[in-house]
């Protein structure tokens, strides 16, 4: 089925194919990079500029991709990192229409010949995947994996001094490729929870990548969970005063390790928010999943694996010391807050024998009834005991501000949809019941020092309800 | 360009502005296939010609052995140096400019006395104070726990008011603190308030401070940013510390753009004053210090030229190319100064275009004023002369297509269109394959490429 316009998008294949044509495609000499340089503003030119724009063709976008893997240089990959998303802003994949102008009938729209950076159902071998000449740079699952494990080693301070373009490159690729999957499964869902067509949401890259046979769901996730954190918490120590050009192995002119240094807080800055985007993608999934699951909507074939908020709330259970990173880094209030207030709820004494499925996570938690919970001193005193005072103070102080920044956001946007209650309370009321809890906590130890997060929680609650709102 | 409507400079043809059937429009692109076809027989014919020439030389002077060996080495030698020469070159044609000199220390900050701090101060009378036991010499620190923590805007907004003291104190933070976690958490500080989507919240919300121009200028310039003198290319910095710029300039970007977007407040700046940044935006491009950060540079520059409005737009538009191109040299400088600008959009479009169009008058200053002479000087360049500097006349071919090519600044234009195809042919047809001259194949390529695209539609 050919479109009518392939005969002018095949001629501006050729024409700009063949620029790149002109060097090896293996070579990295100033020549053969300047000829990637001239390829992408030939594309840029051919599908962004042009009143009536075309999308570019299997093969140019592969080759732009190309670059933005291979390529060494700063420029190179930059610029085809933002030639790759400038285009999948214009030319989306998967995109919901307004048929009508009226807002009852949505339809989702697939692009199902559209090009994506992912290959799904062929097996890539090792040798494949370490030449990379018959995939086209393209990506398995275990592909994304394995560069998502990198992404962890950047976090490591020692491997940082030897910054290179490769960990950049990867930065970007990362934060593109789940660019990608977000312009997939956004709408989708979107469209699922209007339809409850699960089929919809089962057939977005992101549940195939997760569902194939070569992916180890629990690992990603775990690496997820390190990376965010590593990161996060690597960017945060950065200081100026500090430069690590200084305990480079590699001598570099200097201006290339501005160029580096620059990009590298940016990039590291974007790959953390990929990674955050990324973890809040598979919660919505695991969340719509379930729904189609109690609809019955689901097959053998969806297979079964634990919610990414269980396999976290484990994580943080066993292993205390990523509690604060955790925290500091997973900026999304909504499901921030469910998993402080699951995490609460595990330790709580329920006091009425529950009827639902007990395994599951409680459905009527909310951090002010969490709040209300703990604020009595037996409590008070069994639950630190079994968190402990210093893991306490920084899930209050954490969940408090989720709570804060989920209650303005369900204001703006008017109505609260009846699962996102998870806020529950009023504002003033949840900061006077978080007052009394620490409170209580202090009449049990006197001598409890309480942590500067918790500090700065408490003070916000005061200065708030000192404003009467 | 356009893709599918005729060939840019065919647009006049009476032919096929009156409405044709498809068939009788294929013939009439099928005649102008011939007519490109015509011209690369000739340029074939050309280089025939020329090739065979060189071989008769070589075959009548030349009758003995070793006089051919002599003649063979000559040649290579002569072909060693040019490629020499040819590698010589390429190396000074890099783009980058030292954009930066050396920061000066930052300008003496206007200390608001953060122990005047409204809530601070109502909060050290709170009962709920002891269970915190806060005191105004801790105060500082404390605050900033509360920025890190993302807690003050959320406060702020909560509250419905950032005080002057808060204002300036992380104002000053986002441009001039050394730590990382700081300078971002004070910039997300300023774009939760500024960007805030709450329409209720935007017309309650009381900022009792603003940065202005002079205050954002005066950071740059601190950071080493050269105002208004010419700069030098340079992509290699000696010394330390000189030409390098702190980290806070990713910050102070998007603070520019924040100040473009937000709704809270109106008229930060005035045109004059967005001209200039919108100018040192394009300047930033210039430094191969920022090649990793040209998103953020193409947001910037993108917010500050949808903050003019429809009025005064072109005449700023001028402006700031105007301005732009005396600082600039005539190399590949100017041609990353062109294309650094997205061109997605009508009026980056048109910013291209006059950029491109202002530095061709200046290329061509004492021979051309106005667009038809800078056209006709163009195509009088004989491209077949040995003298013809190639390097140029690549500058001036790039240049000229984004002036021309997707601005419509062809409409309407047909003199202007036939000169600009004379100039295309000129370059494409009597360039020969085998001139070894720098650029000479840069040159040929790149117009046969504008050529044949425009044929392809």
């Amino acid at each position: 089925m050919e479109n009518p316009s392939s005969g002018i998008r095949g001629a501006i294949e050729e024409n700009t194919l063949a620029i790149l044509d002109a060097s090896e495609a293996t070579k990295h000499t100033r020549d053969a990079d300047d000829d990637r340089i001239a390829f992408l503003e030939a594309v840029r030119a051919a599908s962004l500029l042009p009143e009536n724009k075309s999308p570019p063709t299997f093969k140019m976008c592969e080759a732009i991709f190309k670059i933005l893997r291979f390529g060494k240089s700063l420029e190179l990959i930059s610029t085809s990192y933002q030639l790759l998303n400038e285009l999948d802003r214009r030319f989306p994949r998967v995109y919901v229409t307004n048929a009508n102008g009226s807002s009852m009938s949505h339809e989702l729209v697939v692009l199902q010949e559209a090009w994506t950076p992912f290959v799904l159902g062929t097996d890539i071998s090792d040798s494949e995947r370490a030449t990379n000449d018959l995939t086209g740079g393209l990506l398995d699952p275990l592909g994304f994996h394995l560069l998502l494990q990198g992404l962890a080693e950047v976090s490591d301070v020692e491997n940082f001094q030897a910054l290179d373009t490769k960990v950049l490159s990867n930065m970007l690729l990362f934060h593109y490729l789940v660019s990608v999957l977000e312009g997939d499964f956004v709408p989708r869902n979107q469209m699922y929870k209007e339809t409850l067509n699960w089929i919809l949401v089962r057939e977005s890259l992101l549940n195939m990548i997760l569902c194939s046979r070569k992916m180890n769901f629990k690992g990603l996730m775990k690496d997820c969970l390190t990376t965010l954190c590593g990161l996060g918490h690597f960017l945060a120590e950065y200081d100026n005063a500090v430069r690590f050009s200084e305990t480079s192995l590699v001598k570099q002119p200097e201006a290339i390790d501005t160029a580096l240094a620059i990009a590298f807080l940016h990039f590291g800055r974007i790959a953390c928010d990929a990674m955050l985007k990324l973890m809040v993608m598979v919660m919505e999934l695991d969340s719509s999943k379930k729904d189609a699951d109690m609809q019955g909507h689901t097959t053998r074939a969806d297979g079964v694996r634990t919610p990414l908020a269980e396999i976290i709330q484990d994580e943080l259970t066993y292993d205390k010391n990523i509690l604060s990173p955790f925290l500091q880094v997973f900026k999304d209030s909504k499901w921030k807050l469910e998993i402080i207030v699951q995490f609460f709820w595990k330790y709580i004494s329920k006091p009425s024998v529950r009827t639902r499925r007990s395994n599951g996570p409680a459905e009527d938690a909310t951090f002010s009834r969490v709040l209300k919970c703990i604020s009595n001193s037996s409590s008070t005193k069994s639950i630190t005991k079994k968190i402990g005072a210093h893991a306490i103070h920084l899930l209050l102080a954490h969940g408090f501000q989720a709570f804060l920044l989920l209650s303005a956001k369900q204001t703006v946007e008017g109505l609260p949809d009846s699962k996102e209650q998870v806020a529950g309370g009023s504002i003033v009321e949840t900061c006077k019941n978080l007052i009394s809890v620490f409170n209580c906590l202090k009449t049990l130890d006197k001598q409890l020092e309480i942590s500067s997060c918790a500090k700065e929680a408490i003070f916000v609650a005061a200065t708030i309800m000192s404003k009467k709102l | 360009m356009e893709m599918d409507g005729p060939l840019d400079f065919e647009s006049e043809d009476p032919l096929l502005s009156s409405p044709v059937t498809l068939k009788k429009r294929k013939k009439i692109i099928g005649l102008d296939d011939l007519l490109t076809d015509h011209y690369k027989d000739k340029c074939k014919l050309v280089e025939k010609e020329s090739k065979q020439a060189k071989k008769k030389k070589n075959y009548d002077s030349d009758d003995d052995d070793f006089g051919k060996e002599a003649v063979v080495s000559q040649v290579v030698d002569e072909c060693q140096n040019k490629m020499n020469q040819l590698g010589g070159e390429e190396d000074t044609s890099i783009w980058g400019l030292n954009v930066f000199g050396e920061q000066r220390p930052p300008p003496a900050l206007q200390s608001q006395e953060l122990e005047s701090c409204h809530f601070l101060q109502t909060f050290l009378n709170n009962e709920v104070n002891s269970l915190l036991n806060l005191t105004v010499e801790k105060g500082d620190a404390f605050l900033e726990g509360l920025l890190v923590n993302g807690w003050l805007s959320t406060l702020v907004s909560l509250t419905g008011r950032a005080e002057k003291s808060l204002a300036v104190w992380t104002f000053n933070l986002m441009l001039y603190s050394s730590r990382e976690d700081l300078r971002t958490s004070a910039c997300d500080f300023w774009r939760d308030v500024m960007l805030t989507t709450n329409e209720v919240e935007q017309q309650h919300l009381q900022i009792d401070w603003f940065p202005n121009y002079a205050q954002l200028g005066e950071a740059l310039e601190s950071y080493g940013y050269r105002f208004e003198c010419s700069l030098n290319p340079g992509f290699v910095h000696t010394g330390s510390g000189r030409g390098e710029p702190p980290q806070n300039i990713r910050a102070w970007i998007k603070f520019i753009t924040i100040c473009c977007q937000t709704k809270i407040k109106n008229n930060i700046f005035t045109s004059s004053e967005v001209e200039q940044l919108a100018e040192a935006i394009i300047c930033l491009f210039l430094d191969r210090q920022f090649q990793g950060i040209t998103m953020l540079l193409c947001e910037c520059l993108q917010s500050l030229i949808n903050y003019f409005t429809d009025e005064e737009w072109k005449a700023c538009c001028e402006n700031i190319a105007k301005s732009l191109v005396c600082r600039i040299p005539m190399d590949l400088n100017c041609l990353r100064a062109v294309e650094c600008i997205s061109g997605v959009d009508p009026r980056s479009k048109y910013l291209r275009s006059t950029i491109a169009y202002q530095i061709l008058l200046l290329c061509f200053e004492n021979e051309a004023t106005n667009e038809e002479e800078v056209l006709r000087v163009l195509t009088s360049i004989t491209v077949k002369d040995k003298s013809c500097d190639l390097f140029k006349l690549y500058i001036y071919l790039v240049l000229t297509e984004n002036w021309l090519v997707g601005s419509r600044m062809l409409e309407g234009k047909p003199l202007i269109c036939e000169m600009w195809g004379l100039f295309l042919r000129n370059c494409s047809c009597q360039i020969a394959s085998t001139d070894l001259r720098s650029y000479a194949s840069k040159v040929r390529n790149k117009a046969s490429y504008i050529l044949q695209s425009s044929f392809d539609e």
